[in-house]
């Protein structure tokens, strides 16, 4: 095991597609198929706790938010999402948001200030809900023009308003998700992003040659938002306009990306491990892989089936004489000893395959230890169903 | 009218959903054959001389993607002639000449090749070319032909 | 293994780990649906990727077909003459029948291909990517030499049963 990978949680028999801390990072929550399961995290013995599963959906549970004030919220694909109260006996009483939406749900992302939040659904809107003290119940506000397709990610600046959306027609978009009452006019005085912000403005449209895009994240302190794109690249956008485009170094794309400080980008998706980006003066580039064994050897073994390596092939083309012998004077007995002998082979490689942390697709990024800015520690889900911390 | 259980109702909703034509980025104007075939006798010329690799590089750089299906089909006989001119020994070095941008060019025309009669009939060219592709750079060119939306 | 089979499944091997990169996408179109896009015939558009196809020559292909949350793979087996064909209808046919062992299989291929693969999210994400791809190739590999033994076996078969037959003539 690379020295990268801390800890690694086997939690589940199912994809995770989302996980989240909770402010204080004791508590750990994560999709699991049409639940979501909470799960305390004692430093003391390794492995994190069960203590409480919200099971209110029906069908499968695309995201999971956690708020400062410690409210859950919870989106699925069965087009509501809830509001979890934490109860002072350890469980959480269910709110349901007036989504209105008529498709799935599959994203949701608290404000920084905890009062409101955004969610993102397959039938092209988003919708950001808040809580309204005379009804008692979180209902929502729609922004649908110009969104042509599903929203995959979505990512509030840190001033609130700011919200940053990506999805399947390949355009990143900025919207103002202002609401009144909420948010105070004086927090956008100085934005470099404009002057007015109405609920629903498109603030700034970035396409990028129409791949999907897996996640968007801002950095709110530099005011650039990054985003990683299906044809395997990391773009970061600033307020001038300026996009950089990065390709991942072995090919394929991310699903998910963190902004580790001002100049360095963890990413990570169907590669099965973090990679970091980092920039300098000459602009963003690839800086390093972390436990990244398991790819290169995979990677090697398939070769080795192919015969790409002279020797192999060699050995192979021997096997095929005989192969051509023996369809002359077909003797079975041959043949068969012989796959069994290629079974066997073939059984042993993929034994002495060694495994990264992740075995599947990473699809999400979250901080775990944090200190000035710089983040030291993350941690990640992934469709094998664990959640790994990495030193970084 | 009997199946009206049938009928796409979200066809009449001009925002409901994307059609192929919608993902193509729309350009300023379309290039014509006419315009094209200087370029096409300056690709002939290249490989009957024998500089195939300029004559890559040239396929490879501004594709005539807002040319019309028959254009790009003419225009691509003259890309195959090319592409089974070059020697087998060289492809590998003009393939590690070429940038991002000309390798996912390229990817395209291999792909666009091996989905034509004429094209199948040279397959074993336009493997070794693949074959080169992927040996120097991976699958990056492949993961981003996936998601371009413009075609040669 | 001859040389051109190299590259051939080579390039078919590299276009199937690009094309694996499937999400879990809810339909767009239908309420609380979740299907393979690349099967659904109305459908948005930007959820289809580019199509992938890959020829060794005009009898032997593959066209991988890749979607937000599905790829389809579509084989055409070499069929030289008519016994082999009659072969590899047989031979697919016996395997579609049991499609349900295979997971991926689908169940009718689609025209002009003799067997096609549908694998989805739900499959990417119980089986690892790598074993998939390692499958459908070795899958490749197996089926021609597959049939040329059978061909080889029933020929002998048919000469066996001819000479029996018409040494009952000679006397």
């Amino acid at each position: 095991m690379d020295k990268a990978v801390v800890s690694i949680f086997k939690l589940i028999k199912a994809p995770i597609y989302s996980h989240c801390l909770s402010q204080d990072k004791s508590l750990l929550a994560i999709t699991c198929e049409n639940k979501c399961l909470i799960y305390k995290i004692n430093p003391a013995s390794k492995t994190p706790q069960l203590v409480a599963t919200l099971d209110n959906h029906d069908k499968t549970v695309t995201a999971v938010d956690i708020s400062i004030h410690g409210r859950i919220v919870t989106c699925s694909q069965d087009r509501n999402a809830y509001v979890w109260e934490p109860l002072s006996d350890g469980t959480y009483r269910p709110t349901l948001v007036l989504l209105r939406i008529n498709r799935a749900a599959t994203c949701v992302s608290w404000a920084p200030n905890g009062y409101k939040f955004a969610v993102g659904s397959s039938a092209r809107i988003i919708a950001v809900c808040y809580y309204e003290q005379e009804n008692n119940w979180w209902v929502s506000k729609h922004i649908k023009k110009p969104i042509k397709s599903t929203i995959n990610s979505l990512s509030w600046h840190y001033n609130g308003v700011l919200l940053a959306s990506g999805g399947t027609d390949g355009f990143m978009r900025i919207f103002s998700g202002f609401i009144k009452g909420l948010d105070s006019k004086e927090i956008m005085a100085n934005s470099p992003w404009g002057s007015k912000f109405p609920f629903g403005t498109l603030v700034r449209e970035q396409y990028c040659g129409g791949a999907y895009i897996h996640d968007v994240q801002w950095r709110s302190n530099v005011e650039k938002v990054a985003f990683v794109t299906h044809d395997g690249t990391l773009n970061i956008l600033d307020y001038q306009g300026t996009l950089q485009s990065v390709n991942s170094p072995d090919g394929l794309p991310y699903k998910s990306l963190l902004w580790v400080n001002d100049h360095e980008i963890l990413c990570a998706g169907y590669n099965c491990h973090p990679t970091m980006f980092s920039e300098s003066s000459q602009g963003w580039k690839f800086s390093r892989d972390y436990d990244k064994v398991a790819v290169s050897n995979i990677l090697k073994d398939s070769s080795n089936n192919l015969n790409t390596n002279p020797s192999n092939q060699q050995f192979n083309n021997s096997l095929n004489n005989d192969n051509v012998n023996d369809d002359e004077n077909p003797t079975f007995g041959i043949s068969a000893l012989k796959k069994f002998k290629e079974l066997d082979l073939k059984g042993k490689v993929s034994l002495e395959q060694k495994e990264g942390a992740h075995e599947n697709t990473i699809v999400g990024l979250i901080p775990f230890v944090e200190s000035n800015g710089q983040i030291t520690q993350v941690s990640s889900c992934g469709l094998d169903g664990k959640v790994v911390i990495y030193n970084i | 009218m009997s199946d009206w259980r049938r009928i796409d109702i979200d066809a009449f909703d001009p925002d409901s959903r994307l059609t192929a034509e919608d993902l193509i980025p729309s350009y300023d104007r379309q290039i014509t054959l006419e315009e094209l075939q200087p370029k096409m006798q300056q690709l002939r010329t290249l490989s009957s001389g024998g500089d195939t690799r300029n004559a890559i590089h040239l396929i490879t750089q501004d594709p005539p993607y807002s040319a019309d299906d028959n254009t790009k089909d003419l225009y691509f006989q003259v890309v195959l002639e090319t592409l089974c001119q070059v020697r087998q020994v060289d492809i590998a070095n003009i393939v590690k000449e070429l940038n991002t941008e000309q390798q996912v060019v390229l990817v395209k025309y291999l792909y666009k090749g091996m989905s034509l009669p004429e094209g199948q009939k040279q397959g074993g060219i336009l493997l070794a070319w693949f074959e080169k592709l992927t040996q120097s750079n991976g699958i990056t060119p492949i993961v981003h032909y996936l998601s371009d939306r413009r075609n040669v | 293994m001859s040389q051109s089979l190299r590259p051939y499944l080579t390039a078919v091997r590299h276009s199937l780990e690009a094309a694996l990169t499937l999400s879990n996408f809810s339909s767009q179109e239908v309420e609380r649906h979740n299907r393979p896009e690349i099967e659904v015939p109305i459908q948005s558009a930007e959820l289809l990727l580019q199509p992938m196809h890959i020829s060794r020559n005009e009898h032997e292909q593959v066209l991988i077909e890749p979607s937000v949350n599905s790829v389809r793979v579509n084989i055409m087996v070499k069929q030289a003459d008519e016994i082999e064909q009659i072969l590899v209808h047989k031979f697919t046919r016996f395997l579609e029948q049991r499609a349900e062992a295979f997971y991926i299989l689908r169940r009718v291929p689609i025209k002009g291909y003799s067997i096609s693969f549908l694998i989805t999210n739900k499959h990417t994400e119980s089986m690892k990517n790598g074993k998939l791809i390692d499958f459908i190739i070795e899958f490749m590999e197996e089926v021609d030499k597959e049939i040329s033994e059978m061909k080889l076996f029933l020929n002998a078969r048919a000469r066996f049963v001819a000479e029996e037959y018409l040494s009952e003539f000679v006397y």
